[in-house]
């Protein structure tokens, strides 16, 4: 697995996969989760390389499962996708260890902006 | 805290969302009138310094169609549960981006997706501040600010958006 997408929306999820495929990165492999719980299952078995993760969730919220990941000394790159981006928000989501937010709207090219730092050029 | 909410604010978010998320041009109108029959409306709340609703309205035909274009498919030929789903994650963008204009520190809800003919959605404790009317080539759909009492009045707009108050 490449990518832990988790967002609780199934419709959002796939728009992300489509941005994913959309700004070159077609040859990654992309695992998806309801929630933040779902997600921490399986980051028990799995290293991705880069976890996207929405912030507004049921059962647990995407703050709550960044926050649990670098718990466990988990250190892979975090990036929310979120509908609300504050200044305070951003800068509580960095303080937690996240990596980079991408507010929707958005489009490939955001995604490919955020991604390439970690993943490299496609 | 009460934070004003600018209907020029809340129609840029909607046309940003609608073309970027679905390669679709949408205009504010002159259409104070709600869609009658069958139709969908899909809200998110916010509760903190800023309480209030953001709702979404059209009808069935618009939103198969909206799922359809955010999910780059055929248009599903009923409501099923990604015409649902696609229409409250429209409202949660609407809702969230609205929320982030605002600087507001307030707690946005998961979506809820109403469908049916026959009824009328009540926001307790809050009333309508602005009611604004997108034109598709299909027909028009609704977007809807309401906000509790207290809050601050939205800014009235110059020309064609129409508030039903």
């Amino acid at each position: 697995m490449d990518i832990l997408l988790v967002d609780d929306s199934r419709t959002m999820r796939l728009i992300v996969q489509r941005a994913i495929r959309q700004a070159g990165y077609r040859a990654l492999t992309v695992s998806e989760a309801e929630n933040g719980a779902q997600a921490l299952e399986k980051l028990r078995d799995e290293r991705p390389r880069l976890i996207l993760s929405d912030w507004n969730m049921p059962e647990m919220s995407g703050l709550d499962f960044l926050k649990e990941v670098r718990a466990a000394q988990n250190d892979v790159p975090f990036g929310f996708i979120t509908s609300e981006v504050s200044a305070p928000m951003k800068a509580l989501a960095m303080s937690s260890g996240a990596t980079f937010l991408i507010c929707k709207p958005f489009t490939p090219e955001d995604l490919q902006v955020a991604l390439t730092p970690i993943l490299g050029g496609n | 805290m009460a934070t004003e909410v600018s209907v020029e604010i809340v129609a840029q978010i909607v046309e940003s969302i609608f073309v970027t998320m679905m390669d679709l041009e949408v205009s504010a109108s002159e259409t104070p009138s709600l869609p009658v029959g069958d139709r969908l409306t899909s809200s998110v709340y916010l509760e903190g310094d800023w309480n209030g609703a953001v709702s979404l309205e059209c009808n069935r035909e618009q939103a198969c169609q909206f799922a359809g274009r955010l999910l780059s498919m055929d248009p599903p030929a009923t409501v099923d549960d990604d015409v649902r789903d696609a229409l409250g994650e429209l409202a949660n963008m609407i809702g969230g981006n609205l929320k982030s204009s605002m600087d507001a520190n307030a707690r946005l809800s998961m979506p809820s997706v109403i469908v049916g003919g026959d009824y009328e959605l009540r926001i307790c404790g809050s009333e309508i501040r602005n009611r604004l009317a997108f034109r598709l080539d299909e027909g028009h759909f609704w977007v809807t600010v309401s906000a509790k009492d207290d809050e601050k009045s939205a800014t009235p707009r110059q020309h064609s958006l129409t508030n039903t108050d």
